[in-house]
């Protein structure tokens, strides 16, 4: 491609090698000759092919949100000498170079190796591919230059941020046959206190309680409640709506940390957790357990993408050969979703223990001019009267301002 | 080996070097009393005051690119302060029109010929002032209009030919220094920026001189290839045509040229490849 530089140098010298003559000036034409033959030269200087290999390696595929990745971008020269070399390696616009840069200008000789390192600050969960590297050609006096995508693309999956839950009460009512980590209702062996009984013979020594013994005189022993594995159930929105707001600050993602961060904890405590997703399908990635499970659910919400208007009762079907009387918890705004009252009493009366998260962003929308004042007005008193709707069905219902920390809020509510 | 900055600061330099160069001998080639632009100041200004006040020209041009290194280097220097250039800018401003205002009512206690001839200086000088801030301010502009104006203002009717070839490449060889040094400079510190003046750039910018130098040189070959090639051309052109008057003028010798570069075109062309860069594997 020819630079406007060298297309006024080439006018430029036709112009004096046929105005010269008019004048009889020889400094002019050999001015315009010069000028002419000075371009007719510089389109041979680095203006050939080149051949490059272009790899690009990084410390870790799988990120968190807010984490950084290094890269290296590795240039190896398999061609010609290169004097002036341009890369430009394309990067989703949710991610930000935080040190190094993306773009580079380097010489390369025959056979060099060049790796240029810099890396990423992955603001927003998903999966994303990096490349295809812009390579641009100058010459050196700026006269041509010539541009190319080289193949080389990568893929890194920033899986949404997790926040460290403790202390939240979940329990079910529905023991399982295998014993877990989660506390039930019922009377067990864990460390959890439960309350005190005579005792009867057969008992164990070790459960006496000396102190109520020394008081009464009459032995007693301590009861403890039966932990178990649970069942648990995660409903996140993902309808169209939940992704109003800015790219980062969205309703859908403080839904997925806010479910990643849940998912993480039940797993941790031993329990089986699934996810239901609905918006423009209804997707479900039904309970399990372990390390692996929980990178198939992160990876799951990675590519959580706001889409469609599914209504909350579209999950109700997936919800029948769940564990009777499990918790369920849905994180929703439950904004402009007229099936939702009718959803939430299909899931209480099916004795489910039902947990309604609804992250709230409308005071960072209004704040932001996103929303006028009237909407946000009208949202929040919708958004009011929603909580209060599924907590006159016995669940649990809280708006969650994703700038609080989550476990603060849901201990509130379970409270 | 220099770091980018010293780099810079050498292209810089040079521009400037090739900027006077160039300047002084655009006179030499084309002499002053003979230039069009100064004629018509001369004859605009006789005819204001009456005065034939460009008497002495040629002494003026050492004169001239002097004070138009002074000026461009001032206003350089300036541009480092916003407060002092405004207060200098509007204190000229002022001296300019009492001497004008003192010239219209008769009151001339400065020397009549002095305040001429510092006129006369500044509009010689005005192709330096203009280029050196576009040198140092990094304004494409500048360099343009200054370029433009080394190739005008000397501009006379008498011409030039073969007797003054050696003042000729050197005019051709620092001019196109010049631009190409001035240019490089600001699309280079450009880039330099953007790169943190890395030494990876630094090597590169290293490559953009030696290479300058290089093409300069075999530019002054293909010109000569290009002159040489009229000659050639006759050998093959109808007798009549080779040695028909106009053919052996400058006239046949800029259509030579065309021919040479058009030809030169059409081969690159056809033997250019159709894909630029691509990714080998191992």
């Amino acid at each position: 491609m020819w630079t406007r530089k060298a297309v006024f140098y080439v006018g430029f010298g036709v112009i004096l090698v046929l105005f010269a003559p008019f004048i009889n000036n020889l400094q002019l034409f050999l001015l315009g000759t010069t000028i002419l033959g000075f371009v007719a030269i510089h389109s041979l200087v680095n203006t050939r092919p080149i051949e490059v290999k272009i790899t690009r390696d990084f410390a870790d595929d799988q990120v968190f949100e807010n984490s950084g990745v290094s890269v290296d971008l590795v240039i190896q020269n398999k061609g010609r000498p290169v004097g002036f070399l341009e890369i430009y390696d394309n990067l989703p616009s949710e991610m930000e170079v935080s040190k190094g840069l993306n773009h580079t200008i380097i010489r390369l000789r025959k056979d060099e190796l060049v790796i240029n390192k810099y890396s990423l600050e992955c603001r927003l969960r998903g999966q994303y591919r990096l490349g295809n590297p812009r390579l641009r050609i100058y010459n050196p006096s700026f006269l041509f230059y010539y541009e190319a995508d080289v193949e080389s693309k990568s893929s890194l999956v920033v899986l949404p941020q997790i926040e460290q839950i403790e202390g939240v009460d979940m329990s079910t009512d529905f023991p399982k046959m295998y014993q877990g980590a989660m506390p039930i209702r019922r009377i067990g062996t864990s460390g959890e206190f439960y309350g005190i009984r005579e005792y009867f013979p057969g008992d164990d020594f070790k459960n006496i309680n000396w102190r109520v013994f020394g008081r009464t005189r009459k032995l007693m022993v301590n009861q403890f409640e039966r932990e178990d594995i649970s069942d648990i159930m995660l409903v996140l929105d993902a309808r169209e709506i939940t992704g109003t707001g800015t790219v980062l600050r969205n309703p859908l993602n403080y839904s997925c940390r806010a479910v990643a961060s849940l998912v993480s904890f039940f797993l941790r405590a031993r329990n089986r957790v699934g996810l239901i997703t609905y918006g423009e399908t209804v997707n479900v990635i039904p309970p399990d357990t372990g390390e692996r499970h929980l990178y198939r659910i992160l990876t799951a919400l990675a590519e959580v993408k706001p889409a469609g208007s599914l209504g909350l009762h579209t999950i109700l079907g997936d919800l029948r050969n769940f564990t009777p009387r499990s918790p369920v918890m849905v994180v929703s705004t439950l904004e402009s979703d007229p099936t939702s009252t009718i959803a939430l009493r299909e899931i209480t009366a099916r004795e489910f223990k039902l947990t309604v998260i609804a992250p709230d962003t409308l005071d960072y929308d209004k704040e932001s001019a996103i929303i006028s004042p009237t909407v946000y007005f009208t949202a929040s008193a919708s958004l009011d009267n929603k909580i209060s709707e599924a907590r006159s069905l016995g669940a649990r219902a809280m708006r969650w301002n994703p700038d609080n920390v989550l476990s603060t809020s849901l201990a509130e509510v379970t409270r | 080996m220099m770091n980018t900055n010293n780099s810079l600061a050498f292209m810089q330099g040079v521009a400037t070097f090739s900027l006077l160069s160039c300047l002084g001998l655009a006179y030499v080639i084309n002499p002053i009393d003979e230039s069009l632009f100064f004629q018509a100041t001369d004859n605009f200004v006789s005819a204001i005051y009456g005065k034939d006040v460009l008497s002495e020209l040629n002494n003026s041009v050492v004169a001239g690119m002097l004070l138009g290194l002074f000026i461009g280097t001032v206003y350089v220097f300036l541009g480092m302060n916003k407060k002092v250039y405004n207060y200098t800018t509007l204190s000229l401003f002022v001296i300019v029109l009492f001497i004008f205002f003192a010239s219209i009512m008769g009151y001339d206690q400065v020397p009549y010929v002095f305040t001429q001839q510092l006129f006369l200086s500044a509009w010689i000088g005005l192709p330096v002032s203009l280029g050196i801030v576009g040198i140092w301010e990094k304004s494409i502009g500048n360099q343009v209009l200054s370029a433009f104006l080394i190739l005008v203002m000397p501009l006379g009717l008498s011409g030039s030919t073969n007797d003054q070839i050696y003042p000729i490449l050197g005019f051709v060889f620092s001019f196109m220094l010049y631009l190409e040094l001035s240019y490089g400079h600001v699309r280079y510190s450009r880039l330099a920026r953007i790169m943190h003046y890395s030494r990876e750039y630094e090597v590169v910018l290293q490559w953009f001189l030696s290479t300058l130098i290089i093409t300069l040189g075999l530019t002054t070959a293909l010109t000569s290839l290009a002159f040489l090639f009229h000659n050639f051309l006759g050998d093959f052109l109808p007798y009549s045509f080779s040695n028909s008057i106009e053919y052996n003028t400058i006239y046949g010798q800029a259509l030579s040229v065309l021919v040479f570069f058009i030809l030169w075109a059409i081969i690159q062309t056809l033997f250019s490849r159709g894909y630029l860069a691509r990714q080998v594997e191992d």
